[in-house]
């Protein structure tokens, strides 16, 4: 919040972008949401009549903002290729444990699997 | 009595059991603070049943030792991801070096590289200034003038490209040493990790291993093999061997056409690791790629201007009466031989203005049409197909878009980084639970960062629309 600084009461398109880009490395899905909600907002109110210098200001905003939208494909593209690797790393996971409980191991090494009766 | 000795027995081992456990917490919290420490989880193993009046109760379970949490395959993946954001950070700051160089340098009168767009309009200006009075000395003064200022910011940013890159080798150069000490460090590593496992947890050694693979892949791409007992070998991204188990392959270096080329075992692998990522990867790609690039427009920029401006002039007539000669041409500028170099080595050699051919042959000194045709060279496509200011424009705006990719694909890949050290972390921690919630909190952020991404797409869509209708209305 604070690097949107004092244009955050009516940020610009670019700052709503940079910021986005910021929360999704930072894994903070609730400012995304919110972010999300703030664009459902502004879409809405493209739909209403507005006089030329808002629309020509918007489209300002739209231009400048067209850079750092890219850097915000790139790093969403970067969280869907962490996104897959760990999902498949937790099936991996999974998976051995899973292997482990119905071979009957004796050495199961996750603690809260067991209740210390050696009953799995 | 029997009931109750084994009743006690197995209370006692359930308390040593517990005190082993609290070891390992305490450790844990020990160093909670210690970089690149991996936490540990106690290991139990449910010891034998007993029997009693012919029915088997449990018999506890005994504290074996402990497991470091650790994940290869995402400690692989952070490794590779700190890879290519090292290199594009270096090569970021390199290029954003470069592009210093061409930055109009606001409030300075100073020569600058920053000045050869105004500087190859004000020489060809002059010409057209001349062309209103051939035979004044001051204008003829003010085109020798204009010409060394343009010269001299071109060969400037020449000599300061040529330096940067200098600089670059000698970063890239100091690379080796340390890339050899920390593989020297994992073979080392990988020998007592051998030896350790699998009868016991190499939790400590492995989070130095760890720490060791983390640093050498800030500096060097590479692919890691995991062998028997936990071992590691470990190759460069373009699959030259620097560890393999407990042995680790020098990298050497030696000079190659006045640069530094690095050497697995005699072979160049240079190109290699360009390509390979980490700081390494990023000085050898903006000394090879980048800086290259930026010096041969320069040097097509310098070259073509010098031979067109040198022809030109040496068609004509100048002040004295005189025409140019093979064994004494009318040139202006130093006339380059070959591309590569003419940046640099570009410098006006006319010293007399009066040597200015303004005059065509055959009508008189006081003639200006081919001070005419000198300047308007300025608008004929004489370099590489283009006008002069044209294709420096274009490669400026070229500069500053491949500045801009390259920032946008380090800030992603910083993100990148910054999440799976989130995760990692949290995979680190004691239970299912809290991976779950990792991930969790990755889908969702996803899933929330795709709609403001599809949301944004058609706000700036609708946004550009209606700009569009405002300027045809």
């Amino acid at each position: 919040m604070g690097e949107l600084g004092q244009g955050w009461a009516n940020p610009e398109l670019k700052a709503i972008v940079a910021e986005a880009s910021r929360a999704l490395a930072a894994l903070d899905a609730l400012r995304l949401e919110e972010l999300a909600l703030s664009c459902q907002a502004l879409n809405r109110s493209m739909a209403a009549d507005h006089d030329s210098d808002w629309r020509e200001e918007m489209a300002r905003q739209a231009r400048e903002a067209a850079a750092d939208m890219a850097v915000f494909g790139r790093v969403l593209e970067a969280t869907r290729a962490n996104l897959h690797v760990m999902n498949r790393l937790r099936e991996m996971r999974l998976g051995q444990l899973e292997y482990k409980a119905r071979s009957g191991a004796a050495d199961w090494t996750e603690p809260q699997a067991g209740n210390g009766n050696g009953n799995h | 009595m029997g009931t109750i000795n084994s009743a006690m027995s197995m209370i006692g081992g359930a308390l040593d059991a517990d005190q082993e456990a609290l070891s390992v917490v305490a450790n844990n919290v020990a160093n909670a603070n210690t970089t690149g420490y991996t936490e540990e989880t106690p290991n139990w193993q449910e010891n034998a049943p007993i029997t009693i009046g012919g029915i088997q109760v449990g018999d506890g379970v005994t504290e074996t030792g402990a497991t470091s949490q650790r994940d290869r395959v995402l400690e692989e993946r952070l490794d590779q991801q700190q890879q290519t954001a090292a290199a594009s950070t270096t090569r970021l700051a390199a290029l954003n070096n470069v592009q210093t160089l061409f930055t109009p340098d606001s409030g300075s009168s100073s020569a600058t590289a920053g000045d050869i767009g105004s500087g190859i309009t004000s020489f060809f200006d002059s010409f057209s200034s001349l062309e209103s009075d051939p035979t004044d000395n001051a204008l003829r003064e003010q085109v020798l003038s204009s010409a060394s200022t343009l010269a001299g910011d071109i060969s400037s940013a020449a000599n300061s490209l040529n330096q940067q890159s200098a600089a670059l080798n000698q970063d890239a150069a100091g690379i080796a040493g340390q890339v050899n000490s920390l593989t020297g460090a994992i073979a080392q590593l990988n020998l007592e990790i051998e030896s350790t496992s699998p009868d016991s947890d190499a939790g400590t050694l492995e989070d130095q291993r760890q720490q060791d693979l983390s640093q050498l892949s800030q500096l060097v791409g590479i692919n890691q093999v995991t062998t028997e007992n936990n071992g590691l070998s470990i190759t460069t991204t373009s699959g030259q061997l620097l560890v393999s188990e407990g042995q680790n392959f020098q990298l050497t270096t030696g000079t190659v056409n006045g640069a530094t080329d690095f050497f697995l075992g005699g072979t160049d692998i240079t190109s290699g690791l360009a390509a390979g990522g980490g700081q390494l990867g990023g000085y050898l790609t903006a000394r090879d790629q980048d800086i290259p690039n930026v010096l041969n427009s320069l040097d097509e920029l310098a070259y073509n201007i010098s031979t067109a401006v040198n022809m030109q002039n040496n068609a004509g007539v100048d002040l004295n009466g005189a025409t140019g000669t093979v064994a004494d041409p009318l040139i202006i500028f130093n006339q380059p031989t070959q591309v590569a170099g003419s940046a640099a080595a570009m410098t006006v050699v006319m010293t007399d203005p009066s040597q200015i051919a303004a005059a065509s042959t055959g009508n008189g000194t006081g003639d200006n049409s081919n001070a005419v045709a000198l300047a308007a060279l300025a608008n004929q496509a004489i370099v590489v197909g283009q006008t002069p200011v044209n294709y420096y424009s274009n490669f400026v705006s070229t500069l500053g878009s491949t500045v801009s990719e390259v920032q946008a694909e380090n800030t992603a890949q910083n993100a990148s980084v910054t999440q799976l050290q989130t995760q990692n972390n949290a995979l680190s921690s004691v239970n299912l639970n809290d991976e779950a919630a990792a991930m969790s909190t990755l889908e969702t952020s996803y899933q929330a960062a795709s709609q403001v991404f599809t949301l944004l797409n058609t706000l700036m869509a609708s946004a550009l629309n209606l700009g569009e209708q405002t300027t045809v209305a």
